[in-house]
């Protein structure tokens, strides 16, 4: 699991919006997806250590994947976590 | 007293499973509960001994504390990890801040271990001890064992049994039936000089010790004798206290990464724990009377020296000018690993004894203090001293978290 770019939203509510983000992909090429759909979002403190998951759904590739982001508040950087 | 019900939460492998935690919730496949792993020191500068291993570490027989060289040789694909102390204090707080919810009364005793005073509640204690097990393994990812009896004392022991995640009772009328068969080393107290002497004269389980006749005990061991016969016979009555024991002492102590083989550069070591302990007494409002000086060789051969004052003091130049005429009076020229400077009887700093030959150096008190004040405003590095530029050692030397407090196991409740 490594940091990615991330453009997110902060409204006045209690936790950011992820809206698209950016990974390099196998041939190096950049590949920016957008997140269609927040499913669900859940808040864990695993080990003290807060963080948010949230799973969305988006296009990447011409097929509609389903993955799962996290933002660490301790670091403020976000996670492409499963996919 | 009969009718208090205190718990005492123990977190099992308590480095070993909040790293493991971490680093599962960062993506990592490998749960280092499952393989023989451990959170040790690191090699390269010599810090390298075993502080938490998983349970399968444990089958190989590596005990916490043996030194990392030796746990490979027991296990040779062993993982090891580094430890990172301000994430485990992190894991402590979410896991005494959960514990809030259950009740006011709250004892940090170690980073991993705190007691609880659950008495007069209106819930079943069992189901809120196991309510508690599995909201800390749920939300926080690590498991704990909790230890319930109506002393801190039995508590402590019954968290001990059978591990990971379970929950024991130890209350005065299983004494006989799950403490007196354990070996006399498992009592609280009973170190492996006092278990050397107990085994000495036939006394080695817990019950041996318990049924000795008390006023033989007294003739033989004197006062702490008194003490682990109480405790072997399940008395304590301490409260579960919020409040953190007194300091009577103030003591850092670092191992060198290369050894210190000559004056100036011991010299300089003892400055930079100096300048922590000073730092650190000064913080508690404190002045100390003792200054000892500790070092150990390289072939791990250790020596102390210490000396009282005629005015108690806080200075870090007074330490330090004490320090080092200890070390000079005592070192035989070895090869140095590891330095300790330790500060006791220790006095407030408000009022105390002046000498008529010893001066005050008002200067260096202000210079003290307006120090302290930059480091903790602008971080511990902000202003050093000169002589360390290009030394390589570092200008403020102990501890193992420079940013906060770190609770540490006492041997008293």
């Amino acid at each position: 699991m490594k940091p990615i770019e991330m453009i997110a939203w902060f409204n006045e509510g209690e936790y950011p919006i992820p809206l698209r983000y950016r990974i390099k992909s196998e041939d190096m090429s950049n590949v920016v997806v957008k997140v269609d759909r927040i499913i669900f979002k859940e808040e864990e403190k695993l080990a003290g250590n807060r963080m948010f998951l949230y799973r969305c759904e988006g296009i990447i590739n011409k097929s509609q994947k389903i993955f799962e982001l996290k933002y660490e508040l301790s670091t403020c950087k976000w996670y492409l976590y499963k996919i | 007293m009969e009718s208090r019900i205190i718990f005492h939460i123990d977190v099992n492998s308590a480095y070993l499973s909040w790293e493991a935690a971490y680093r599962l919730q960062h993506g990592s496949p490998i749960d280092l509960r499952e393989i023989p792993s451990i959170v040790g020191g690191d090699q390269t500068k010599r810090h390298g001994i075993v502080l938490a291993k998983s349970i399968p570490a444990k089958k190989f027989n590596i005990i916490t504390g043996e030194s990392i060289h030796s746990a490979l040789q027991k296990c040779p694909n062993l993982t090891i990890v580094p430890p990172s102390y301000s994430r485990y204090m992190e894991a402590s707080e979410a896991m005494v801040d959960m514990l809030r919810d259950y009740s006011p009364y709250i004892q940090r005793y170690s980073i991993d271990e705190v007691f609880l005073d659950y008495s007069n509640m209106r819930k079943c204690y069992m189901e809120v001890a196991h309510e508690i097990r599995e909201r800390i393994h749920k939300e926080l990812g690590f498991t704990v064992n909790i230890g319930i009896s109506h002393n801190k004392l039995l508590a402590k022991i019954a968290s001990d049994f059978k591990k990971p995640n379970m929950v024991h009772t130890l209350f005065p009328h299983e004494i006989r039936e799950k403490m007196w068969p354990l070996p006399v080393e498992d009592l609280f107290m009973v170190g492996s000089r006092t278990k050397k002497k107990l085994n000495s004269r036939g006394i080695y389980t817990i019950g041996d010790l318990a049924n000795t006749d008390r006023d033989y005990i007294y003739s033989w061991l004197k006062k702490p004798g008194l003490l682990i016969w109480s405790y072997a016979n399940g008395i304590e009555s301490s409260p579960v206290s919020n409040l953190p024991p007194p300091v009577k002492s103030v003591g850092n102590s670092s191992t060198m990464p290369f050894d210190v083989d000559n004056k100036k550069e011991a010299h300089l070591v003892l400055l930079g724990i100096s300048e922590m302990v000073g730092m650190r007494i000064r913080d508690l409002g404190q002045r100390a009377r003792v200054v000892s000086v500790s070092i150990k060789t390289h072939d791990f051969f250790s020596y102390s020296h210490q000396r009282k004052l005629d005015t108690p003091t806080s200075s870090t130049n007074t330490i330090y000018g004490i320090a080092r005429k200890l070390f000079d009076e005592m070192w035989q020229g070895e090869a140095l690993r590891q330095f300790s400077i330790s500060l006791s009887e220790l006095s407030s700093d408000d009022f105390f004894q002046l000498s008529l030959t010893d001066l005050i150096n008002e200067k260096d008190e202000i210079l003290d203090k307006t120090i302290d004040k930059l480091r903790y405003k602008f971080g511990y590095n902000s202003v050093i001293r000169s002589s360390f530029l290009h030394s390589g050692i570092s200008p403020i030397i102990g501890g193992v978290i420079m940013e906060e407090e770190y609770p540490m196991m006492s041997s008293k409740f």
